[in-house]
This record gives C-alpha cells, sequence and structure tokens, in this order.
C-alpha cells in the first residue's frame, strides 16, 4: 500500500512540476536550445551509418527554430536570430549529406537575406553543384546572388547558362538578360521571389519569403512612380508623399516589416525598417537588436 | 547443416525476435508525417528514414543475435549435446551464422517492403521532382543486410575466444564504428589537410584501412535517395569484397573454436 502511495505522490510532483520544465525548454536561447553543434568529422564518425539522417535532423531542428521565431513575429514579438549559430549548423547538415536539398534552400530562403551571408552561402551552393549534378535550382540560385547581390553579370549568366543546359530550354537564359538589362533588380527579386514562395512547402520559411516579396513589390510601385514623375516633370520627386499628392501612387505603400518607406538623397527608396523585423520599432525606442545592412532592397 | 539452419531461425522465432521486428515495423507508419517536415525533399527524407530504420534494426539484431547466439549456447551447456552428434564443431558454427543471416535476410525483406509501401504513398502525397529509382532502393536495402552479415560474422569471431557476453557486444560496436570510419579517415590522410600529420600515424592508419572492414562499400544510400547512378564494376567488386572478407572471418572464426577447450 505505502508504494502505492509513494508512486501516487512521484506521479503527482512530476505532473506538478512538467509544465514549468516544458515552458522553461521551449523558452530556452537558441545555443541552449540546439545545443552544441559538433564538428562534421566528428559527427559523422558517431553517426557511423546514420550520418544523412543526422543532416536531416540538423536541419529539422534549424527550420522549427526559425518557424518559432516566425510565430514569435506574427505576435509583435522580435526576437533577433541567431544566424552565425543557423549557419555553422546548417554547413555542417551539408557536410554530413551534401546531397541535402534543404540545406541549399534554407541557406538560400533565409540565410542570405538576413545574415549577409552572400559569398558563404554561393560557396555553399557551388559546393552542392558537385553532387546534386542535374539540379538546377542551385545553379538558378547562384545566379540570382551573383546578379542581385554582387551585380556580377558574368558570373550570374554563367550559371544561368548551366539552369538553360540542365532545362533544355533558353528561357532562363533570355529571362536573366531582360530582368538584369531591362527591368532592373527589384523585377528579378520580385520575379525571383514570387517562384520560390511558390514552390515552398513549409509555412514558416514561405510566410518570411512572402513577407520580402512584398516589401520588394512595395519598391517596386514606389520606383515605378518614381520613373514615370521624372520622365514627366524632369526632376526627382522629393518624397513618397509627393508621388501620391501628385497621382502617381494612389497611397503609400506598407512596408510589411513595419517600416515607413523613403526616397534617400540620390533618390533610391528605402525604409525605416532596414526590411528586417524589429528594427522600425527598435529604432523609435532606440535600442535596435539588429543589425542587419540595409542594402538588402536598396537601388 | 540445412537442420540446423533450420533449428537457428526456429529459435531465433522461439525468442519472439520476429514479434519485436512487427511492432518495430509500426514505426514506420509515422515516416510520412515526419517526412512533411522536409521543404524540399518529402520523398528523400521518407527514404532516408526508411533506410536508417531498416540500417538500425539489422544492426540491433546483428549484435545481439550474433553476439549472444553461440556464447549463449556455450553457457548453456548446448553447445555439448549438439557437439555430440555427428557434426563438426566448424559446421555447427556455420549453421548458427547461416540461420542468422536467414534471419536478416528475412527482416530485411519485411522492413523492405514496408518501407517501399510507405514510400509509394509519400510519393503519392507529395510527388518528387525526379522520380524514385527503385532498383536503386532495393539494391541499397541489399547492401544493408550484406554489411551486417559481415558484422555478424565478427561477432561470431569474438564469441569464439570470448568467456563473456561483453566481448562479442561491445567488440562488435566497435568494429562497427571503426568499420564506418575508415574509408573517411583514409580519406583525410590521402588529402592535403593531412600534410601535417607524422607518417608513423599514417602508416598506421593505412594498415588498420586494409584490415578492418570498409562499410562504406556498402553505401548505396546517395544513390537509392537521390537517384544517383551506380557503378555496376563498384558493385560487384563490393560483393567480391563481401565474400572473400567474410570468408576469411569466418575461417578465423572456425579455427579459434575448433582449438577452444569445452569444459
Amino acid at each position: 500500500m505505502r508504494k502505492y502511495v509513494l508512486l501516487l505522490v512521484l506521479v503527482l510532483s512530476y505532473l506538478a512540476i512538467i509544465s514549468s520544465f516544458t515552458s522553461h525548454m521551449k523558452n530556452r536561447p537558441f545555443l541552449e536550445r540546439m545545443g552544441y553543434t559538433p564538428e562534421p568529422l566528428v559527427l559523422k564518425f558517431f553517426s557511423a551509418d546514420q550520418y544523412r539522417l543526422s543532416a536531416a535532423f540538423l536541419i529539422v531542428k534549424v527550420i522549427s527554430y526559425y518557424g518559432s521565431l516566425v510565430e514569435q513575429y506574427q505576435n509583435k514579438i522580435y526576437i533577433p536570430p541567431e544566424y552565425p549559430e543557423m549557419g555553422k549548423t546548417i554547413e555542417t547538415a551539408v557536410k554530413l549529406d551534401p546531397y541535402n536539398m534543404d540545406s541549399y534552400y534554407f541557406a538560400q530562403a533565409i540565410m542570405i537575406w538576413g545574415a549577409s551571408q552572400v559569398k558563404s552561402t554561393n560557396e555553399l551552393l557551388e559546393y552542392g553543384m558537385q553532387y546534386r549534378t542535374w539540379d538546377f535550382y542551385l545553379a538558378y540560385f547562384a545566379g540570382f546572388n551573383y546578379a542581385f547581390f554582387l551585380k556580377d553579370y558574368a558570373n550570374a549568366a554563367k550559371y544561368y547558362k548551366r539552369v538553360g543546359e540542365l532545362t533544355g530550354a533558353d528561357l532562363p537564359m533570355n529571362l536573366a538578360g531582360r530582368y538584369m538589362y531591362e527591368s532592373g533588380r527589384t523585377d528579378l527579386a520580385v520575379a525571383y521571389l514570387s517562384s520560390m514562395v511558390k514552390s515552398s512547402t513549409n509555412d514558416a520559411v514561405k510566410k518570411s519569403l512572402q513577407t520580402r516579396l512584398d516589401a520588394f513589390q512595395g519598391v517596386g510601385k514606389i520606383e515605378q512612380a518614381c520613373t514615370s514623375f521624372l520622365n514627366d516633370r524632369h526632376r526627382r520627386p522629393r518624397s513618397v508623399e509627393e508621388l501620391v499628392q501628385k497621382g502617381y501612387l494612389e497611397k503609400v505603400p506598407v512596408d510589411p516589416y513595419g517600416g515607413t518607406y523613403y526616397l534617400d538623397k540620390q533618390g533610391k527608396v528605402r525604409s525605416t525598417s532596414k526590411f528586417a523585423y524589429g528594427v522600425a520599432s527598435a529604432a523609435r525606442e532606440r535600442t535596435s537588436p539588429f543589425n542587419t545592412n540595409d542594402s538588402r532592397l536598396s537601388h | 547443416m540445412r537442420q540446423f539452419i533450420f533449428i537457428t531461425v526456429q529459435g531465433i522465432f522461439r525468442d519472439r525476435v520476429f514479434k519485436g521486428i512487427a511492432i518495430f515495423a509500426f514505426i514506420f507508419l509515422l515516416i510520412p508525417s515526419v517526412s512533411s517536415l522536409s521543404m524540399r525533399q518529402v520523398v528523400e527524407l521518407s527514404l532516408t528514414l526508411s533506410l536508417s530504420l531498416i540500417s538500425l534494426m539489422l544492426l540491433l539484431l546483428s549484435l545481439f543475435l550474433g553476439g549472444s547466439s553461440l556464447w549463449k549456447d556455450i553457457e548453456r551447456r548446448y553447445t555439448y549435446s549438439v557437439l555430440s552428434l555427428p557434426i563438426t564443431r566448424t559446421k555447427y558454427l556455420l549453421s548458427k551464422f547461416f540461420g542468422i543471416v536467414a534471419c536478416l535476410f528475412l527482416t530485411s525483406l519485411v522492413l523492405g517492403t514496408v518501407s517501399c509501401l510507405v514510400v509509394r504513398y509519400v510519393a503519392w502525397m507529395y510527388p518528387p521532382l525526379r522520380p524514385v529509382v527503385w532498383p536503386n532502393v532495393f539494391l541499397s536495402i541489399f547492401f544493408i543486410a550484406l554489411k551486417y552479415i559481415l558484422l555478424v560474422a565478427f561477432a561470431f569471431l569474438l564469441s569464439t575466444f570470448s568467456t563473456s557476453f561483453f566481448l562479442p557486444i561491445f567488440g562488435t560496436v566497435a568494429i562497427f564504428f571503426a568499420g564506418s570510419a575508415t574509408q573517411q579517415v583514409y580519406d583525410f590522410l590521402q588529402s592535403q589537410s593531412a600534410f601535417g600529420y607524422s607518417p608513423l600515424l599514417k602508416k598506421g592508419a593505412n594498415a588498420l584501412y586494409y584490415v578492418l572492414p570498409n562499410f562504406s562499400a556498402f553505401d548505396l544510400t546517395a544513390n537509392a535517395i537521390y537517384g544517383v547512378g551506380l557503378s555496376y564494376s563498384g558493385l560487384v567488386l563490393t560483393l567480391g569484397y563481401f565474400i572473400v572478407y567474410t570468408a576469411i572471418v569466418l575461417t578465423l572464426a572456425a579455427i579459434v573454436f575448433s582449438r577452444r577447450e569445452m569444459q
């Protein structure tokens, strides 16, 4: 009888503690939640023949961490993502299983926009191309990165050519050429992000990409209005508001990152949010937790 | 000998090992929902999980059947009554070994079939960009089974001279990890990164590379999961390597077992 009482007391104690324990585990900072990611060589040794599963596990961990941050953003709670740790984990996953597409996709969809990791993402993509020799997506991503971020059109053309070879179509080359030389970088980004949003299956990643696409579309509208204004009046508009007042814009587009669009001294479209969550509100409080550069959507 | 193989398989059935495997097979039903966590390769993740589970199950069977089968018979003094029959020690050893081999193949067949059904379902739910290359999947499962047969041979070798349960089990675990890493270590030592390492260390590692089993050769997971083309000459070589290496380990086991004093 005493044993049963003891068991009952222990079960009740467990129930009393489990809720706080679960909450504590859920709210741990990223490093604690992810734990230490060992060197790929060590991890590969201890994973033995389960190394591909280890890679998949690392990616799922990063995705679920990022997903929880996006959830917080929906509730207007801005927690800065730990990009270096996420990058290291993704890199380890790539070293374990260089065929796994999720690593490259996450790096391209999330890391490159938030963490200024253009060079390292391109290196990752180039590494992946040695393995996923059939996959045109990696070349497509690399081509976009060279064109949009680095303005290196020679390398971009090289990768778009590869896309053409892998898909057997001339279209990517033509599109790339048209976007780069005729329409400008915003259109290129809008076209690229639209295709990424359409093909994305993960909710958190899709939301993140959609937000960036909305921001680009806002920039695109203002840019278009600026061009019309310049053609008609042979001078640049002084502000976004002037474009609205003179009828070139129906209304000022809403920045999905919570900032306000404005024109800088060179007439380039920028936003007080710097196109990152939390920056606009933090700037108001003069304690920005983000250190993202503002060149992502600048022209 | 065929009769002894049959008795070994019967013994495994009697120990309810297959009931455990049937329960384990239910885990495969979780694969579709776990795979949907992937962003761009749901079918590939379902294949990764399936092959990982098959490999894990075969590893457990190899360790516990291979490491305990012979030792348990000796411990229970069952071996003495069997060896009083007109059967040589080598035949007895081989019949136990092939009984476990039959069990591993049967398990691979059952779990492989369940895997294929699960992956087909996932592919129907989330059509992949590249179709699943089924021959590669079947070959991958077959080569996973071969790898664990080689591991069972090592478990038998360790069981022949061990007087305790620990050496066959932990020794086999050590062989498994070492065999999974040999190629990786060898490749590393051949690369530029290992330039500063002492020549003695390199020679020692190279010697171990040739002595220890190379389980990486049996890894066709990239071919199965991502549809990477197979090298048929490589498969034939691996098959040859498997036959010769397993035969050497079993011969050593037979020699040690024949000389072992049974009291």
